[in-house]
């Protein structure tokens, strides 16, 4: 690392107009964070004639502020209506939800803050020391390893449900059933579309998960609240004491490494890191039961992960000219309209650019932090609001947030459709948590199997053989087998008479995440 | 997963692009008495895929273009998905006045066809071609230190070379698939979900070789990560002048991807001739040249006619070639 430019670039993000573009980037991103469907890559496409105007370093600190300030603002939505807006906060959802339900709303933001600030921070640190390193290691996860980092995502979320397992199986089934419709990105053939070009590209994520959560939700309530009287929700501490702080402090460490680490890797990263976060916690706490009933350690950690995840996000962009997800795609257009190729020659190149956009960030997420103080009180406050108007709101939110994913009203009736089956699976004690998770992660699964066995010229064996992926699936063994594991000793144990107890250890939630 | 893109967007754009474009309007039209003369309000300008692509950046650039040429404003709307189908269908059945308009990709009219079943190919004569816009180009590449130093390396593989594509029914796959099969080396499509994660897996050696469009690869050539084998155009490219083409190799393969501005069947001649002056204004500012130049795009600014008779040409040829080396686009083998 060049220490020289390093410090040319902080002295360039702190001249008073970069700071203002900065503050500018982050606020519009948390705010369109905060309405699900309208992402960041949107605004960047609406904003990118603006940055013509304006100076290539400014212009880029500007747009990377609204992708890292709409992570912040994504979990708004999450706690408080149960709409996760991204495939990354539907576990916060889990814990979120259910503490905005007892009141805890605020606590659970500020810790989301709090977390987000951590995270997003030591991935920016991890950015400036170890960028070009991370960058060839993610070279190296190649399909066989998304293969099978997927397939323990698959089996880690069978693993976090609340209710049966059984049920968490069975909704994580149909959820990967669900991932195979559309056009077969292999051999082009049509599944389950039924003649429809609308359903050629599959179902988006934000439909199905607006549907099942937000539309579910709202669903159940009409029946639920029906000639009850309306009591507002208490809305107590709106700021997380010091103990709550404490009590999150080592979620909140972990989920930076998880996040930094696994947000590196192109697709799919910010969601398996969240997902890696929030297992690990549940797996490694003395009070696995709370999780799902409002564990501030569940709504911290994985908050704290995807923050971290997609500030690493940054690094393939920046090393090697590989946008990670359709964010970093427009950042790339986006440079590339301000005469800027990124790649391996940036840093060489632009290092005022590289240093101050890494640098930006830094402070980017300490406005973010600030902000997030007053906004909180303000937001936990709709809580108070009525369902009778309440409800038609986040009805309106989640029909316009889906309509501008693709401009279709098709889309609207396929949500409202999941809004029906999210209805009925809580009825039946189905979580949907389970069901959209596994969607994402079923069709990188199949694809990445698919293009594993094209590579192998169809041996399986390459999947052991390979060290990375041979890991992985050894890790996957582990904790597939580890209830069994687990009941055996147990056994023995009581048999024995002895008093040992059979908690997981730390190691293990280490070789978990890794 | 598909990308998040919006009407909202396109349409907040399009307002700001009205905005500045409001001279434009009232010096073009101010006291004239031919107040129908198009364009009369905003004109919606369809893209088949997601913002940020290529496809996507040159619908934008043009739109700029065209609203400081004609005053008015042309907001960009995304509607992917299908390779284009989805957006080329709207086209299609819109009123042919001029009120929508779309450039498309060549691709979607002379590959997709070979790759999908019969009643989902979209055919070009739903449309009026206005005018060409530019070409693409495809490179070979493989990852340095691999297994093929040069194109004679790949020509005298006795396994099977593994490609990355961008895609099933892609430009992409269709140069790579024909070039190792005028070689007769038997090769391994891996398909990506795009021009990104075909990269990152050529970069990583988890494929031998990819066929990449020019400007995704360029970065990692220059930088010398990447070993360009052919470029697979008629004559050597621009930005690339040190890469021989495939022909100059003795492979008789030649595969681009081009895009043209396209309106419903049946819009009126003199819309369509707005719309060519239009781009040519467009064509001539430094702006646009310096866009193409920044996303390593060749000019082809050729008149609409040609441009059918073009895409005419490369389909026959296209599914001929294919034919001839038992290809399967669509198959897994």
């Amino acid at each position: 690392m060049d220490l020289t430019a390093f410090l040319d670039g902080f002295a360039l993000v702190t001249e008073p107009a970069n700071l203002l573009y900065c503050l500018v980037g982050v606020l519009i991103g948390m705010l369109i964070g905060v309405l699900p469907g309208l992402g960041p890559a949107a605004t960047i496409a609406i904003l990118l004639p603006i940055t013509y105007t304006i100076d290539p370093v400014s212009a880029i600190i500007m747009l990377a502020g609204i992708y890292y300030g709409a992570q912040y603002g994504g979990t708004i939505t999450s706690v408080l209506l149960r709409l996760p807006g991204e495939a990354s906060s539907v576990v916060t959802v889990f814990d979120g939800f259910a503490l905005a339900k007892q009141g805890r709303a605020g606590t659970a933001l500020g810790i989301s803050a709090v977390g987000s600030f951590v995270g997003a921070t030591v991935s920016i640190v991890g950015l400036t020391l170890l960028a070009p390193l991370v960058a060839e290691w993610a070279l190296d996860f190649g399909p066989p390893e998304y293969a099978a980092l997927a397939l323990l995502g698959v089996l880690l979320v069978a693993s976090i449900g609340n209710g049966g397992m059984v049920k968490a199986m069975i909704s994580a089934a149909i959820g990967l059933l669900l991932a195979t419709i559309g056009r077969d990105s292999f051999s082009g053939a049509e599944r389950f579309t039924f003649d429809s070009l609308q359903l050629s590209d599959g179902i988006d994520f934000v439909i199905v998960a607006m549907g099942l959560f937000g539309v579910g939700e709202i669903l159940y309530n009409l029946e639920e609240r029906h000639g009850k009287p309306h009591v507002p929700a208490a809305v107590a501490n709106v700021w997380p004491s010091r103990k709550e702080l404490k009590e999150s402090s080592g979620s909140i460490g972990r989920g930076s490494l998880i996040g930094f680490v696994l947000g590196v890797l192109p697709g799919g990263g910010a969601v398996m890191a969240s997902l890696a976060a929030y297992a690990t916690e549940k797996r490694i706490s003395k009070h696995p039961e709370r999780f799902g009933r409002g564990a501030l350690q569940g709504v911290a950690a994985p908050e704290t992960a995807n923050n971290a995840a997609a500030t690493s996000s940054f690094i393939p962009l920046l090393t090697i000219g590989i946008p990670a997800n359709a964010s970093m795609a427009m950042l790339f257009g986006a440079l590339l309209i301000l005469g800027i190729s990124p790649g391996p020659q940036l840093v060489d190149e632009n290092p005022d650019l590289f240093w101050g956009v890494i640098n930006s960030m830094y402070i980017g997420n300490l406005i973010l932090l600030v902000l997030s103080i007053p906004l909180v009180g303000i937001f936990v406050r709709v809580l108070r609001v009525r369902p009778a108007i309440l409800a038609p709101i986040t009805a309106l939110i989640t029909i316009l947030g889906v309509y501008t994913i693709n401009n279709s009203t098709f889309d609207i009736f396929v949500m409202i459709a999941f809004g029906v089956v999210g209805y009925l699976m809580k009825k039946l004690g189905f979580e949907p948590g389970p069901m959209v998770l596994a969607f994402v992660l079923g069709s990188i699964v199949e694809s990445s199997v698919r293009r594993s066995l094209l590579i192998f010229d169809g041996d399986p064996t390459g999947f052991i053989t390979r060290p990375i992926s041979g890991t992985l699936l050894a890790v996957f063994v582990v904790v597939a087998l580890w209830p069994a594991v687990r009941l055996l000793r147990g056994r023995r144990a009581a048999r024995s008479a002895a008093a040992e107890p059979a908690a997981p250890t730390p190691t293990r939630g280490k070789a978990d995440h890794r | 997963m598909r990308h998040h893109t919006t009407r909202l967007a396109a349409l907040l754009g399009g307002s700001a692009l009205a905005l500045a474009a409001c001279d434009g309007v009232s010096t073009s039209t101010g006291g004239s008495d031919e107040t129908a003369e198009y364009p009369s309000g905003s004109v919606e300008m369809l893209v088949g895929a997601s913002a940020g692509g290529s496809s996507d950046l040159i619908s934008r650039a043009v739109s700029q273009g065209l609203s400081d040429a004609l005053g008015a404003s042309f907001p960009v709307i995304n509607r992917e998905g299908a390779n284009g189908a989805i957006a080329a269908a709207e086209v299609a059945a819109a009123e042919p006045d001029g009120s929508t308009i779309a450039i498309q990709n060549a691709s979607l009219f002379a590959i997709t066809p070979l790759a999908v079943s019969e009643d989902e190919v979209t055919s070009i004569d739903d449309f009026d071609v206005v005018h060409g816009v530019s070409r693409d180009d495809y490179v070979m590449v493989t990852t340095a230190g691999g297994p093929y130093a040069d194109l004679d390396a790949v020509k005298a593989a006795t396994g099977t070379v593994t490609y990355g594509t961008t895609g099933v029914g892609t430009g992409a796959q269709v140069s790579c698939a024909l070039l190792l099969g005028s070689a007769g080396v038997e090769g391994e499509a891996v398909p990506f979900d795009g021009g990104a994660p075909a990269l990152t897996a050529v970069l990583g050696g988890q494929v031998d070789t990819a066929c990449l469009q020019v400007g995704e690869a360029v970065e990692n050539i220059e930088s010398g990560k990447l070993v360009p084998l052919t470029v697979f155009s008629p004559e050597r490219i621009e930005y690339l002048p040190d890469v021989p083409t495939a022909q100059e190799q003795g492979l008789d393969v030649e595969v681009a991807q081009y895009r043209f501005l396209t309106v419903p069947k049946g819009t009126p001649d003199d819309v369509v001739d707005r719309l060519v002056e239009g781009l040519q204004a467009t064509f001539e500012t430094e702006e646009y040249q310096a866009f193409n130049e920044q996303n390593s795009l060749t000019p082809m600014e050729i008149p609409g006619d040609e441009v059918v008779t073009q895409l005419e040409e490369d389909k026959q040829r296209y599914a001929e070639l294919v034919e001839e080396y038992g290809i399967d686009l669509g198959g897994d083998s």
